[in-house]
């Protein structure tokens, strides 16, 4: 496979199939195209064929949703046997999960569970990382999720447990800044102190994307615009870090692929801003 | 026990339960249930359009307390949904229901399926007459087969997006074939013995074995037209000779 194009620190978005052959006709200029790894674990067929068109043309991003690093159990080996040849495949730019949990004793919720911040499960998490890298053979990164609900027994604020896992295991961090604003919101604390934790060098990729409110909380549905709050945070996180390659998540209620790419250029435009300075 | 796993037992259990939890678990749980739903929705699409959006949810959210997930990968879930419906009294009267189910399934298999290289019938050439009884067929890996006392690929086919869902037949019993062309799932209706064919052809059977149960003018003339056509349509997809 030719190799890809070098990874820029500009906007790309969050791939879906109701925008598959807008983008292949129209080729918009974005940094990279991020997929659900667990949604081409298929054995063949069209999904692996759409992938290789776009591998083609942009740098992938495979973005893990199933692995449970965060489960006391050990990682699924079929799992992360499936992953790793997916990413031997298509040599994606960059490989990441999630801080969080999803399964236990067999039963999975598919979904993306809060971890008791706790030395334990920073021990188990670090472990499980280190095993994923060994696996694949490279570095990948963890992203910080929405929550809605807080462990009493948790010892460690989220923002250092993040920190931690990324410089005992030696990966890096997909910073969700969407995630800092609503669990700031559901939780009480300064999104500040959050982003003044993060250790610039770790931080390999950036994520936003829009949430509604339920109640009293705030919930990451991936289903709306960023929000002018969320757009104030992430220029502030662009300050500190400096420019990295940011992704439009947008999963339910998926809109035309105009919206996306404009939502895109109001990154870049963060991005430039910063990049001139 | 660690605290962790504890913990984390205690967490799944109290999402597949119906117990009342605290609000932070019930987000989850609502999430996951519509998660789940979600994933079975997008799988059987005419089981959906045949008892409505809101019998479709509450048989879904049903079966997912009752047949948790077993894999990180959602495309995994679902294989069990067509026993389910089978034995989900509210849809009794709806006696077809669980074979649509088990065609949507079938599908969802085919789509995902490994591919092969193209098989050209010409390369038979190569097989003596006096082995052609001995040749042993490999379907395409996308290939499925489904049978059904009802009209089960009649039904499917008027309730695909563009047809209104009335189904051109009634009366099965229906012996279909999935596979894959051009990277879309086909679904057909075959006749009984060819479908039998390949039926025996998949549990590894020679090509005499797999024709000596057909009636024997059915046999002169798929073997003089049908089994190209099987080639051409990527339902065969290539072959091997077994040893004299």
């Amino acid at each position: 496979m030719a190799p890809a194009s070098p990874l820029q620190s500009s906007a790309g978005i969050g791939l879906r199939a109701p925008h598959y052959a807008e983008i292949l006709e129209r080729r918009p200029g974005l940094s990279l195209l991020e997929v659900h790894s667990e949604n081409f674990f298929a054995a063949g067929g069209p999904s692996l064929a759409w992938l290789e068109r776009f591998r083609a043309l942009y740098p992938l991003s495979f973005h893990g949703v199933g692995l449970s690093l965060g489960s006391s159990e050990t990682v699924d080996a079929v799992h992360l046997a499936k992953l790793s040849a997916l990413v031997r495949r298509f040599e994606p730019a960059l490989v990441s999960e999630h801080v969080c949990w999803s399964s236990a004793s067999g039963r999975h919720s598919n979904d993306l569970l809060p971890l008791p911040y706790t030395e334990e499960a920073l021990d188990g998490f670090v472990a499980h990382v280190d095993a994923v890298q060994e696996r694949l053979g490279r570095r990948i990164l963890v992203e910080n999720v929405s929550s809605y609900m807080r462990f009493a027994h948790s010892t460690i604020p989220e923002w250092q447990f993040l920190g931690e896992v990324a410089c005992r295991a030696g990966c890096g961090i997909l910073l969700d800044v969407n995630n800092i604003w609503v669990n700031s919101r559901n939780h009480g604390f300064d999104p500040a102190e959050f982003l003044a934790a993060i250790d610039p060098q770790a931080v390999g990729e950036i994520h936003l994307a829009g949430f509604e409110s339920q109640g009293a909380l705030l919930i990451d549905t991936h289903s709306r615009p960023v929000t002018g709050d969320v757009w104030t945070l992430y220029r502030a996180a662009i300050e500190r870090l400096g420019p990295r390659p940011t992704i439009i998540e947008w999963d339910a209620d998926i809109p035309a692929l105009d919206v996306l790419l404009a939502e895109a250029a109001r990154a870049d435009a963060i991005l430039g801003v910063e990049a001139a300075a | 026990m660690s605290v962790l796993a504890t913990a984390q037992r205690e967490f799944i259990e109290a999402l597949y339960s119906q117990r009342p939890c605290e609000p932070g678990v019930e987000v989850y749980r609502r999430n996951m249930l519509a998660n789940l739903g979600g994933a079975l929705a997008a799988t059987f699409p005419v089981v959906e359009r045949l008892v409505g959006e809101a019998f479709f949810r509450e048989a879904a959210r049903a079966f997912v307390l009752a047949h948790p997930s077993r894999s990180g990968d959602l495309n995994e879930y679902g294989e069990s949904f067509a026993d389910f419906l089978e034995a989900y009294p509210h849809a009794r009267s709806l006696t077809y229901l669980a074979d649509v189910a088990r065609l949507e399934w079938a599908c969802h298999e085919s789509y995902q399926a490994a591919d092969a290289a193209p098989f050209d019938l010409a390369s038979l050439a190569s097989v003596p007459a006096d082995g052609y009884g001995r040749i042993r067929f490999a379907l395409h890996p996308a290939v499925r087969l489904v049978r059904s006392a009802h009209a089960i690929e009649s039904i499917w086919s008027a309730n695909q997006p563009t047809r209104d869902g009335t189904p051109d037949r009634d009366t099965g019993p229906d012996s279909v074939v999935v596979c894959r062309e051009d990277g879309v799932v086909r679904v057909s209706a075959v006749a009984p013995d060819e479908w039998d064919f390949l039926r025996a052809i998949s549990k590894d059977a020679t090509l005499e074995e797999a024709s000596a149960a057909m009636d024997e003018t059915f046999a002169a003339k798929f073997l003089a037209g049908g089994l190209a056509r099987l080639v051409r349509d990527g339902v065969i997809a290539g072959f091997s000779v077994a040893a004299a």
